[in-house]
């Protein structure tokens, strides 16, 4: 197990490797190949009216001047190195991981990246967590009382959820709960350490919104894992060992329907840590998600290969964290 | 100038004549930056030509919600017209724009200067004289040195490359080729030669050709001071050392900035400013549909950005008394408009440009942008509010606001395309306004045989990648390129250089879309530039216009408004007209 860990963080390394390269290329040769050059790319960090004189300026001071090899070295080594930048005043020093400076603030990224962080992964974890349990609990109930008035409920409820995109129900909920009937007013972002009560309170609607889209999914999930395994010729033989129902349906029946749980759990958390950009931009939560519609729209490179990378680290690490729990939950499989 | 990033002229219904120096509101300032108005004043567009709820009650937290962040909150390298504006409430340029409502608000006044620049030398040398005892936050006496390093660090266009560049090439001495103070420390950071301090309290401009609207120029936040040992380059955004009403407090980079009283400002010294909330919060990238929605609410007392409320709002304002009771319509300052390019085929001949000016539906063109409150349909490039400015219709866009297929065809056959042409369009994809009016404009041309293919790109390279790279323009048969303006001041050549002078254009960032190069044009705004007789400078305005409306150079679409929605807490509100929104230097809440 440990080597197979091993093995897999190394590949991490590589694969992140190789999404920052693929990032780089996008965003320098896919528009050269339209015929953009550098002074019109450098023309867009100017502000209005730009003088020959200032690009040429701009372009010196984000060193798109140099060849794009250099650049992707500069960029390689300032995250594992750390590197220096003029501030005017003086060298500011950027400590690794340094993804450098954004083109636009010319402020470092990696320490806005971890100031929105925080906003991310309470936003993700805790819809992971009422989504994850409201969702399976519900597949498990819905699929041992299969056909009846409760199944049949729950399942065109999860319909309605997985139809229903996060922008509609976001801004319903805000109509409802935050602007008609103040009961959650002024949703925004409070740190944990600062008020853990009111860090909740504000989370309640974000939380529900995004986690009914995905308990949704969860239900209908685990209902035909469910369905699938306790029709097992195995169960049948559990259950005429005498062992009790309720070690019949965990132990037995929902510990195999998991592993595709499990699986796309794995993946949907990786994405969601990686910033769930509708979610935050309805509720105007500034976390990962805002982070890289803002950095997409100003054309902003370290500040996009900073959260590329940062998501692709998240969604790696959240399936070798899957791969390993296969392991619990399946005694064949060995590493 | 753009709609988003850019700097917004206000104007106020039935403005007449605009002229600098005539002070006809009835306001008067007090110390303390707070006009009066009669009591009870209130209704829809009432803040456009009075102050509602003026008071001098002190205390509360004024919210600002923005749906987007600064470009910079550094005075030195910002250009959006909300910032000008905000930044008054933090620093104080030698000039700014007397806080009032209605045409008074168009003055340029003193601020940190004692009285506008004396002239001399011909026209080339401009001297102001600072009050002595404004101080920095920290209680130091700002002195003529600071507001020189503070223009001086304005040519690092590597550090501070999205303010203005007018210092750069209005200045004289060694501006042209001047690093900037970083790149010139071994020396004594003084090393403009454009700039003389001969004492702490003159400071003299050498210009290296006249320019007579250089109070203007000095009315831009660059010319805020900053002390060299407190400044920190490119991190001086996160804490401008304070010369206004307030100081930062914290700042989140892009997330939220708190300002609170200053204690070393003096309201005797800063009548265009107050000094009465307790705190001053703005909180950044918000949803838009969320502000307006807090604004109504009362959680919110401010949309910073001042461009007007989104669609979903609107409607509920407007179809609600009491909040349109609430709610103002100014004209923004902004001309939407479709520049024709001057230098492609067949366009190149101002009959096939004129043909589009009559078939073009203003009708239509004015629903794309929401309507009446929307706009109000252009039949010149200028917007009313430009001083100097006079109405005429050249190609009957108000009195014929559908279009006039006849004259279109006439003017095609004049041109030798009697079936009509192709062309191609190009427009901001992501606004969803300009959308709808590019679209409108198709169909409207298509009805005279001018075939258009629609090509739209993002605002964020829309100048520097698509619409405003000539080249990109003629390789790709670009003849119609959407935009808009509003001026950096609000004479005519503040409003036109940029968007009508043959030197402006440029390879790439151009914003002379129809790269017209009139040397008509190109002269009037050389004499303008020069002229210091108010009444005949002012007079340039209206024959610039003029000569590019015969040029067929534009096609003017709307002048754009702004649906602004006034909290019922907030004191001391009005239209500033310069900003196009509510000034923001001078509100408070009720006790």
């Amino acid at each position: 197990m440990i080597t197979f860990v091993i093995r897999r963080l190394f590949a991490t390394v590589f694969l992140l490797i190789v999404v920052s390269a693929i990032t780089f290329a996008i965003f320098f040769i896919i528009p050269r190949l339209a015929g953009q050059n550098t002074y019109q790319l450098a023309t867009e960090y100017v502000g209005r009216n730009p003088t020959r004189q200032a690009v040429l300026q701009i372009e010196a001071q984000l060193g798109l001047d140099h060849p794009l090899w250099v650049q992707y070295g500069n960029f390689l080594k300032g995250i594992v190195l750390g590197t220096h930048y003029n501030a005017g005043t003086n060298t500011a020093y950027c400590p690794p991981p340094c993804f450098g400076y954004s083109f636009r603030t010319q402020q470092p990224v990696w320490p806005q990246m971890v100031s929105d962080l925080p906003v991310t992964l309470s936003l993700a974890i805790g819809a992971a967590i009422i989504w994850l349990v409201s969702g399976v609990s519900i597949g498990i109930i819905s699929a041992l009382k299969r056909g009846t008035l409760f199944d049949r409920f729950s399942m065109s409820v999860a319909l309605v959820g997985v139809s229903l995109p996060i922008f509609f129900t976001g801004l319903i909920s805000l109509e409802l709960f935050s602007y008609k009937w103040p009961i959650f007013p002024n949703v925004t972002f409070v740190p944990f350490s600062t008020n853990p009560l009111l860090w909740a309170r504000n989370l309640v609607l974000p939380w529900l919104c995004l986690s009914f889209l995905y308990a949704a999914l969860y239900a209908r999930l685990t209902r035909a894992g469910m369905l699938e395994t306790m029709s097992e010729d195995y169960i049948r033989t559990a259950r005429s060992k005498g062992l009790p129902e309720r070690t019949v349906i965990f132990k037995h029946g929902l510990r195999a329907a998991l592993t595709p749980i499990v699986t796309i759990f794995g993946m949907d958390l990786g994405l969601l840590l990686g910033g769930a950009i509708i979610t935050e931009v309805t509720f105007s939560l500034h976390g990962l998600g805002l982070f890289t519609v803002e950095a997409v729209q100003n054309q902003d490179l370290p500040e996009i290969l900073g959260v590329t990378l940062l998501a692709a680290f998240f969604i790696v690490i959240a399936n070798l964290v899957v791969d390993i729990l296969y392991a619990v939950l399946d005694p064949r499989v060995k590493y | 100038m753009t709609r988003r990033r850019t700097f917004g002229v206000a104007a106020f219904a039935a403005a007449a004549a605009l002229v600098l120096g005539a002070c006809s509101s009835s306001s008067s300032s007090s110390s303390s930056g707070t006009p009066t108005s009669s009591p009870g004043t209130t209704g829809f567009n009432a803040a456009v030509t009075n102050v509602i709820n003026p008071s001098t009650a002190k205390g509360g937290t004024i919210n600002f919600g923005n749906s987007s962040a600064p470009d910079s909150t550094d005075p030195g390298n910002t250009y959006y017209a909300y910032m000008w504006n905000f930044t008054r409430l933090y620093v104080m340029p030698l000039m700014t724009y007397k806080s009032c409502p209605g045409s008074c608000g168009l003055q340029v006044v003193p601020d940190l200067a004692t009285a506008p620049g004396v002239v001399s030398d011909n026209g080339l040398t401009w001297t102001y004289h600072i009050q002595p005892d404004v101080k920095f936050e920290d209680g130091t006496v700002v002195t003529t040195a600071d507001v020189k390093y503070a223009v001086e660090r304005t040519f690092d266009r590597g550090l501070f490359p999205l303010g203005p560049a007018y210092f750069t090439f209005l200045l004289g001495g060694n501006a042209a080729t001047y690093p900037g103070p970083y790149k010139d420390r071994a020396k004594n950071l003084m090393g403009l030669t454009a700039i003389d301090t001969p004492n702490t309290t003159t400071i003299v401009f050498h210009l290296a050709k006249p320019f007579a609207d250089f109070n203007y120029v000095a009315a831009i936040p660059q010319t805020a001071p900053v002390p060299p040992a407190k400044d920190t380059g490119a991190n001086y955004q996160l804490h401008p050392i304070s010369t206004g009403p307030y100081m930062f407090q914290s700042y989140q980079l892009n997330k939220e900035l708190v300002l609170v009283p200053n204690p070393n400002w003096q309201a005797s010294t800063d009548p265009n400013a107050s000094q009465l909330a307790s705190k001053i919060t703005m909180t950044m990238n918000m949803n838009a549909n969320d502000i307006d929605n807090r604004l109504l609410a009362g959680d919110l007392q401010v949309d910073a950005a001042g461009t007007g409320v989104q669609a979903a709002a609107r409607s509920r304002i407007l179809s609600t008394p009491s909040l349109k009771a609430q709610s103002d319509d100014p004209l923004a300052g902004f001309t939407w408009f479709a520049a024709l390019n001057t230098t492609l085929a067949p366009l190149n001949n101002a009959h096939c440009r004129m043909a589009i000016e009559y078939a073009a539906s203003k009708t239509n063109y004015q629903d794309a942008y929401g309507g009446p409150i929307g706009g109000a349909i252009a039949s010149t490039v200028a917007p009313p509010n430009t001083v100097g400015y006079k109405p005429f219709d050249l190609y009957d866009a108000t009195t014929d606001p559908n279009g006039n297929i006849a004259k279109a065809k006439q003017e095609l056959a004049a041109c030798g395309q009697p079936n009509g042409f192709t062309t191609g369009i190009t427009y901001r994809s992501d606004r969803p306004k300009e959308v709808a009016a590019a679209e409108a404009l198709q169909a409207s041309l298509a009805q005279v045989g001018i075939k258009t293919t629609l090509h739209g790109f993002p605002t964020s390279t829309y100048d520097g990648d698509f619409a405003g790279v000539p080249k990109y323009e003629a390789q790709h048969d670009i003849g119609i390129s959407f935009y808009g303006w509003a001026a950096d001041w609000p004479d005519g050549w503040g409003f036109f250089f940029y968007i009508v002078d043959g030197t402006a254009i440029s390879p790439a960032g151009n914003t002379n879309l129809a790269q017209l190069n009139d040397p008509v044009v190109n002269n009037l705004l050389t004499k303008m530039a020069a002229t210091t007789d108010d009444a005949t400078r002012n007079s340039y305005t209206s024959q610039i216009d003029m000569q590019v409306m015969k040029d067929a150079a534009i096609l003017p679409g709307v002048y754009a408004k702004s649906l602004l929605y006034r909290g019922p807490t907030l004191t001391n509100v009005y239209v500033q007209p310069y900003y196009g929104m509510y000034n923001y230097a001078v509100l408070g809440l009720k006790s």
